[in-house]
């Protein structure tokens, strides 16, 4: 065998050697970077964006308006949802997507511990995330010094955030809703 | 299921079939996709040990001969059936470790293939006949392993039994008559001069499995902060106990069984493992500390410990190289790296064999040299990867049993590749270690691929709770 092939092959063999590693880190994608998303999550996230940026506006603008207009603006939703009147939680995105449950009166609590009364299973979520819990009528979603934060209409929450019916709620890369 | 009465048989009956058929839905919708990617990266795997074996011959035989082909193929197809068997008992199984495993054991029998041609060896006398035949036991013990461990959350129960059978293994080779000591090292047993078993190797493993269910229950106890000193916050004086026991026992391995690379493994898994469970950092201080305390007793007190570092300082001193058990097996695998450079000489076609133990301790030079630098990163990657995997079954671990176990047999292999690869590279001291799955060695193919099959058990147990 000449020495060139011979220098091929052995160059060949290194190729594939690294080949497999990359190939193995390529596999391993969604553990670097996150899950990928479906066309269809895409586009239900990018919905869900549009959605947070006209929620955040919206407060910001009512925020800077006069405080009887506000009261008017807020008391609006409120009396639609009528104070405490959500009963179910409804996934909306997420690895658990679609699963709906009954919301009990004394309250929900949210992580990865198998104690946790909705349970999300993924990296993102502390065993002990969060829980929704009811104050003077009103569902208010309170973080437990998780690791990655709760997030209420895409914002952040450092303390107890009254959650109206329909605004989105996330956890790691779980959404829900409260509904009637 | 609040006002549920007492089932009838038949309800109870309906309710399991509904089950069954559920249970079988869920297995037609969920393609396993762990396990074809597992399969896929299986047969880049086998093309890598196969190749790797045809190159050996094309560089040292320059020609090919299909008999330990043959006999790889062999293994090819054990690995075949462990994967076989994950997709029956463990569908949801990492599916990146098995075929890592398997390019680390077939480069490891290539390599000892090679060493064995230019020693002109055949036939049993052949390492790499024996080291094939023990991958095949290893990995028949690994699938059964898979088989019949369905829950490896029982181990816990088994804590004390494991640490009987961890000091059983440990003291086995001291015992006059079934114990061996080669090279200085007494961490051997046989019988009559036939089979020659390093039982320490699969101590480990008790010990991971002991370590892990007994800071299971005492990591509160043991997380309790103490006095603040230098700016550290130190475990109380009472809470000291354990890891002094395991010290003591890391130095009496290193007195009587004169294994260096031994007591420094068990010790770091003991050190790593109290660390992941409590996070306090204090305990690695404390750790450190105890290393450096012994370190210097022994170099002061035991002759071949003080060899080893003076071998390790001044490798290059032409008194230290000449001398009896000196620096000439770490110089000539110096010298077999620097001769390998960037891209190796090419399997088959470089001069492993000048350094002694080529073929088990000095493995890593010896690929080295034929491979490269671009080869030994490669390995290095392959590790790396492999550990990493471990340390994310633990991650992911749904109770303390799981995440401290997977971690613990994770990092036994991370530390062990450290120890030797440092050690041939003189970064650290050299010690008798074998480099996991390469080396020539059955009891340390045999701890390794258990450790692979109780991984996979675990990752399977961190997926498979059927929820997100």
């Amino acid at each position: 065998m000449s020495e060139l092939t011979l220098i091929i092959i052995r160059i060949g063999f290194l190729a594939l050697l690294w080949l497999f590693i990359f190939i193995v880190l390529y596999s391993l994608r969604s553990d670097l970077f996150g899950p990928r998303l479906t066309p269809l999550q895409r586009v239900a996230v990018q919905n869900q964006r549009s959605r947070e940026q006209a929620a955040t506006t919206a407060p910001a603008a009512a925020a800077a308006a006069d405080a009887p207009t506000t009261v008017t603006e807020r008391a609006a939703p409120a009396a639609a949802s009528a104070p405490g009147a959500a009963t179910r939680v409804v996934i909306t995105s997420g690895p658990r997507a679609g699963l709906e449950l009954d919301l009990p009166a004394t309250g929900l609590t949210i992580g990865r511990s198998s104690g946790a009364g909705l349970q999300i299973k993924d990296d993102y979520t502390s065993n002990n995330h969060a829980k929704v819990v009811r104050w003077r009528d009103q569902w208010m979603v309170q973080d437990l010094g998780s690791t990655n934060g709760t997030y209420v209409d895409g914002k952040r929450i450092s303390e107890a955030t009254p959650v109206q019916v329909g605004s989105a709620v996330r956890i790691g890369t779980t959404t829900f809703e409260l509904r009637r | 299921m609040t006002d549920r009465t007492a089932p009838s048989a038949l309800q109870t009956g309906i309710v399991q079939l509904r089950d069954v058929t559920e249970a079988i839905r869920v297995r037609i919708r969920n393609p396993a996709k762990l396990r074809n990617l597992e399969l896929f990266l299986l047969v880049i795997a086998w093309v890598i040990a196969g190749g790797a074996m045809v190159l050996v011959q094309l560089g040292a035989l320059q020609r090919v001969d299909l008999f330990p082909l043959q006999l790889a193929a062999g293994l090819g197809i054990l690995t075949l059936a462990l994967h076989i068997a994950l997709r029956i008992v463990a569908r949801e199984a990492d599916a990146i470790i098995l075929p890592v495993a398997t390019v680390l054991n077939g480069l490891g029998i290539a390599m000892i293939y090679r060493i064995d041609i230019a020693e002109g060896v055949t036939g049993w006398d052949a390492a790499s006949m024996r080291q094939i035949t023990w991958t095949g036991i290893a990995l028949v013990v690994a699938i059964a392993a898979i088989v019949v461990v369905r829950n490896h959350r029982v181990l816990a129960r088994y804590r004390f039994l494991a640490m009987a059978i961890a000091i059983i293994l440990l003291v086995l080779p001291l015992v006059p008559g079934i114990g061996r000591t080669i090279n200085g090292a007494t961490v051997w047993i046989g019988i009559g001069s036939i089979v020659s078993l390093q039982p320490g190797e699969l101590a480990k493993i008790a010990l991971a499995i002991f370590f892990a269910g007994y800071l299971m229950t005492a990591r509160d106890s043991l997380s309790v902060v103490g006095r603040k000193v230098l700016g550290i916050r130190f475990p109380r004086l009472r809470d000291l106990g354990p890891i002094l026991i395991v010290w003591g026992m890391c130095m009496l391995v290193l007195v009587f069984q004169r294994d260096l690379g031994t007591s420094m493994l068990y010790f770091g898994l003991f050190l790593v493992m109290i660390y992941v469970a409590t996070g306090r950092r204090s305990w690695m201080f404390i750790g450190v500390g105890l290393v450096a305390l012994g370190g210097i007793a022994a170099y002061f007190v035991l002759g071949y410990v003080q060899r080893r570092i003076d071998a390790w300082i001044h490798a290059f001193d032409q008194s230290v190289y000449e001398a009896q058990g000196g620096s000439f097996q770490i110089v000539q695998g110096v010298f077999g790296m620097a001769h390998g450079g960037l891209l190796g000489t090419g399997l088959g076609l470089g001069r492993p064999d000048i350094t002694p133990y080529a073929n088990s301790d000095y493995i890593i030079p010896s690929l080295g040299e034929e491979l490269g630098l671009a080869g030994i990163f490669a390995i290095l990657g392959l590790y790396l990867i492999l550990v990493s995997r471990g340390v994310r079954v633990g991650f992911q671990g749904p109770d303390d049993f799981t995440k401290l176990l997977a971690v613990g047999l994770a990092f036994a292999i991370g530390l062990q590749v450290f120890i030797v690869v440092g050690g041939v590279t003189r970064l650290i001291p050299l010690t008798g270690l074998t480099t996991p799955f390469l080396a020539a060695g059955g009891s340390s193919l045999l701890a390794n691929w258990l450790i692979v099959a109780l991984l996979l058990r675990l990752s399977d147990s961190v997926r498979g709770r059927g929820i997100a």
